[in-house]
């Protein structure tokens, strides 16, 4: 059963999370088959089915302010393309910002948003409590808000790309774990899995939290560190809150779905590193409590249902990690997506597949090459805006 | 207690007067269930189905706080107490007419795509009908209860038989357990210190290896929080009435057997005058044993035991077994059962007005899911139990199971021994292997081939009632090629409501393993993500925040 068909794939993609998909989908697309995706898991056991459905524009960098325009528009479009709906609301994130620090860096924000067109607005506290009149003015010293950002439902989303990757003819094995990368005159020519070695020119390392443990099994070292994050849903209410609101100090973020659940966290260190699995905390569970009857007092009432935590896949920049690796001909990254994957893989994945094609990106590769961590020099840019 | 003054309250503004602790659902109950809810997507009528806290069928708002359960509230004097998520009532729905123009249900998952130009409105439409209650609007704020902080050296969950068994047993050892339990207290118990309606709703895996490494996290009455740090945990919740599939399983008067007897009381009568009782052991015995006279049929999907066959007799009860129940009929309450014997007999009609179900009980096995202690599935009843050694030791050090939560009667002798065991803790801890592994197949297993190769007619089969998951989009979403209970439990959304999962997973499990053509265990576990009753915002905010303790 969890068995490739063929011995041999133009493509193997590890991880049948947001972003293996999509990207199995633009290069089946583009006409570039067979493609193999493959999991160790089932399908959205990842953090693709583990997070809190956020879709933003607003970012320091301009190029991610850019990525994210065009995966919102092709989330507007998914349930045309896809068949499934995923429930994209577009209900703005609200940003509240509780000290002038905050402020400052919601004004810089602000400004790369405006100057990429979209219509950001910055907001006294007045103008923060006119759109979720439930919040507690105590503490808001102002925020942030762009209405066309809003929440999708993750799962149908991967649903979604599941089955066009299958209807173009693209094999997705789930249950099947890749152990290796084997390689040849120094470049890839074959993954090894569970289930044998599959020949290949092109392996893409959509591992999301495991990425630095697949990379090391190809023998790469890179910086990517797995942090695992607690999130929880409560009790569905009739609704009452249409924006994201995220908080700039303790990065407390929550919503409320389609179906009328809070779903929300809050960051919170842990040890780095995927081994001690994904538990719920009471640390947790306390603290996001206390936030948010602090922020809502009205839902001091509210039950939690249920709380679950995955991880992010994070990078010392903040910025994910597109392209082939340069030590590696035909080991491809698409990885490092933090907090922030989900929203962005219609765009990411595009590039993702263009540079398995060998075609120029329009990325910056000082922003986003898997080769950036190690040329020396001074400061380099970084997304600071890091929350929700 | 007798003397007590009545409770007097109001219910959509109506007066209303009861005994002192009793519940709300039990007060409304009359002749039937009261039908206090509408379902969350087609607004079908709703009453008490479990009576123990963990459904959706009677939830109510009180005093402005939604989602309060009736089985287990107790009404204060001057409550006000309305129905919520029906217009004008939930007697009276005007949006049940959803239940009548989709009989076979909403796709939201492929529908509401198009035109595009209509999507916002949509979107603004269905989130309307989202949600059972409306925003909390709490009277002046009373400042939250502090939450406690209790230690323990040991710590029994459930204060049932088996439970005070262990109690009673650490007692004589010179060890004072405390012991939890989320029911409303029985007899007194001078020489056990039990702490009634206090529901364990999370035990993370401990931490370290010595020491009060246990963490247990409880509910109490008022939203208040309880953490108790101990060094030993002995699991005895003991176990639960499950559901069944068939056409209108949801009508109000379907209940289970903990249901019918939550709402009867210790000696009321019950919520039925004609019920058939499903199942043939042990659990519908007891049934007719307390409600015999207003029983009209045993049914039972396999076999029926001796103990049952006799008690009918003497009842002039007639028997059923190997029988399918094909359908409930009845909008606002049950009417009459259609029942069909095993092998395609022809199918026939009993005027009843509630189908108790006591046919299956399974493990409340939750806190040992959290807390990582290895599990096992047993066909027989059909659901996954500790592995553990004979001293009742799970895989997880200072985790122990005893009585029905373990798979076994639990005989004090047992009790003894595990008891012995938790105070000498001596010797390395065990690595404890699968109990008895039945080969024989699931009686239900068979049941619900035949039942799925069965026409099943008009009325929706609920799959999931809290999430209105129809049985078909189960069938739907295999037949699309998602595979195991996680994947369809996110395709569907069933398991996914307030109960978390405790009445729709376990036939799901068997469903999905025919349609997979695979075994249940294949198919996945029943577990469920914490906390395994809803805890409010409020309790957890003032959760203690104990200092981390040193090694003993
Ligand atoms: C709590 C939480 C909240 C979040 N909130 C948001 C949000 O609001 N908005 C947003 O855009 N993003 C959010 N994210 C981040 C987002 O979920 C991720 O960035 C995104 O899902 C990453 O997708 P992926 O496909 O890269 O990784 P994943 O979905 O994790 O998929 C990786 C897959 O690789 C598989 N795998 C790993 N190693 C191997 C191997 N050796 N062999 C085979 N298979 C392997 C894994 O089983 C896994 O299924 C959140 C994340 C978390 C944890
Ligand atoms: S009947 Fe009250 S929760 Fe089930």
């Amino acid at each position: 059963m969890n068995v490739p068909s063929r011995r041999e794939y133009r493509t193997v993609i590890v991880g049948a999370g947001i972003v293996g998909l999509f990207t199995a989908y633009h290069l089946l697309r583009a006409g570039a088959g067979p493609v193999l995706v493959l999991d160790r898991g089932f399908l959205s056991s990842g953090a693709s089915g583990r997070n809190g459905g956020g879709v933003r524009q607003q970012w320091e960098t301009r190029a991610t302010v850019r990525l994210a325009r065009e995966a919102v528009a092709a989330y507007r479009r998914f349930g045309a393309d896809f068949g499934y709906n995923i429930w994209f609301r577009q209900g703005g994130y609200l940003f509240l910002g509780g000290t002038d620090a905050d402020m400052a860096r919601l004004r810089k924000v602000n400004e790369v948003v405006r100057s990429e067109g979209l219509d950001a607005r910055l907001l006294d506290p007045a103008g923060v409590i006119r759109i979720a009149p439930e919040l507690n003015p105590t503490g808001i010293a102002g925020g942030a808000f762009l209405p066309t950002d809003g929440t999708l439902y993750p799962f149908p989303a991967v649903w979604g790309v599941y089955e066009a990757v299958r209807r173009l003819g693209g094999e997705v094995v789930l249950g099947l774990e890749a152990r290796g990368v084997r390689t040849d005159a120094g470049r890839v020519v074959g993954v090894t899995t569970d289930a044998g070695e599959v020949t290949t020119g092109h392996v893409v390392n959509a591992a999301g939290g495991w990425s630095a443990e697949f990379a090391a099994r190809a023998g790469l070292s890179v910086p990517n560190v797995a942090s695992r994050h607690e999130i929880l849903a409560t009790e569905p209410l009739k609704p009452f809150l249409d924006p994201m609101i995220v908080r700039l100090g303790d990065g407390l973020y929550f919503s409320q779905t389609m179906r009328g659940e809070i779903v929300g966290g809050l960051s919170l260190p842990h040890p780095p590193g995927t081994e001690g699995g994904m538990p719920t905390s009471p640390e947790f569970l306390r603290a996001f409590a206390r936030a948010m009857v602090g922020l809502v007092p009205a839902l001091r009432h509210l039950g939690v249902l249920r709380a679950w935590s995955g991880f992010y896949d994070d990078t010392p920049d903040g910025l994910p990690v597109i392209g082939e690796d340069p030590r590696l001909p035909g080991f491809v990254q698409a990885n490092g997506f933090g907090g922030h994957g989900f929203m962005l893989a219609p765009a990411t994945t595009l590039r993702v597949a263009r540079s398995v094609l060998g075609e120029p990106t329009d990325l910056d590769p000082a922003l986003f090459s898997p080769g950036r961590f190690r040329t020396p020099g001074g400061p380099r840019p970084a997304e600071g805006l890091q929350l929700g | 207690m007798d003397t007590a003054p009545p409770r007097e309250y109001t219910v959509n503004g109506a007066g209303l007067r009861s005994a002192p602790a009793v519940p709300l659902a039990r007060a409304l109950s009359r002749r039937h269930p009261p039908l206090l809810q509408r379902s969350i997507r087609y607004h079908r009528p709703r009453a008490p189905f479990c009576g123990v806290g963990f459904c959706t069928g009677c939830l109510v708002r009180v005093n402005g706080i939604p989602n309060v359960r009736a089985c287990t509230y107790e009404p204060r004097s001057g409550d006000r107490i309305r129905t919520e998520n029906a217009w004008p009532s939930s007697r009276f729905d005007l949006l049940g007419l959803l239940d009548v123009i989709f009989p076979h249900g909403i796709d939201t998952l492929h529908g509401f795509r198009r035109p595009r130009m209509v999507v916002p409105w949509y979107h603004r439409v269905v989130r309307q009908l989202a949600g059972y209650g409306k925003l909390p609007t709490p009277g002046p704020a009373a400042t939250p209860p502090p939450g406690e902080l209790v230690d323990r050296p040991v710590v029994i969950v459930g204060a049932g038989r088996t439970g005070r068994w262990v109690g009673e047993q650490l007692n004589a050892r010179g060890v004072r357990a405390l012991l939890l339990d989320r029911r409303a207290p029985t007899q007194p118990e001078p020489a056990l210190e039990i702490r009634s309606r206090t529901t364990v709703a999370f035990l993370p895996p401990p931490a370290g290896t010595t020491g009060r490494r246990f963490r247990l996290v409880a509910t109490q009455p008022g939203s208040s929080a309880l953490m108790v740090r101990a060094e030993s945990v002995v699991v005895a919740s003991g176990g639960y009435d499950t559901s069944l599939l068939f056409p209108g399983n949801d009508r109000p008067g379907v209940l289970t057997a903990d249901g019918t007897l939550a709402l009867s009381g210790d000696h009321g009568a019950p919520p039925f005058t004609h019920a058939v009782v499903v199942g043939g052991g042990q659990r519908a015995a007891a049934m007719l044993d307390r409600f015999g006279e207003a029983v009209d049929a045993v049914v039972a999907p396999g076999a029926i035991e001796p103990q049952v066959t006799a008690r009918a007799t003497n009842l002039g009860v007639p028997l059923y077994p190997r029988t399918i129940i094909a359908r409930a009929n009845g909008h606002r309450r049950v009417r009459s059962v259609l029942l069909a014997s095993r092998g395609r007999g022809a199918s026939f009609e009993v005027p009843v007005d509630a189908v108790v179900l006591a046919h299956r009980r399974l493990p409340n096995n939750q806190l040992l899911f959290q807390a990582g202690a290895r599990m096992s599935w047993r066909s027989i009843p059909g659901g996954y139990y500790p592995e553990l050694d004979p001293a009742g030791r799970t895989s997880v050090p200072g985790l122990f199971a005893y009585g029905t939560v373990a798979g076994g009667a639990g005989a004090p002798a047992d009790a003894s021994t595990l008891a012995e065991c938790v105070v000498t803790n001596a010797g390395p801890w065990p690595d404890p292997s699968p109990s008895i592994v039945e080969e024989m197949p699931n009686e239900l297993d068979g049941y619900y081939r035949e039942f799925l190769d069965r026409p099943r007619g008009r009325g929706k089969t609920i799959a999931c009632a809290c999430e209105d998951v129809l049985l078909e989009e189960v069938e739907e979403a295999s037949r699309a090629g998602f595979r195991g209970i996680e994947v369809v439990k996110r395709y569907t959304s069933l398991g996914t409501g307030l109960c978390q999962g405790r009445y729709c997973l376990p036939d799901a499990l068997l469903l999905l393993a025919i349609l997979e053509g695979r075994t249940p265990p294949e198919v996945g576990y029943i577990r469920q993500r914490p906390p395994v009753v809803p805890v409010t915002l409020g309790a957890l905010a003032e959760l203690p925040e104990p200092a981390p303790e040193s090694a003993a």
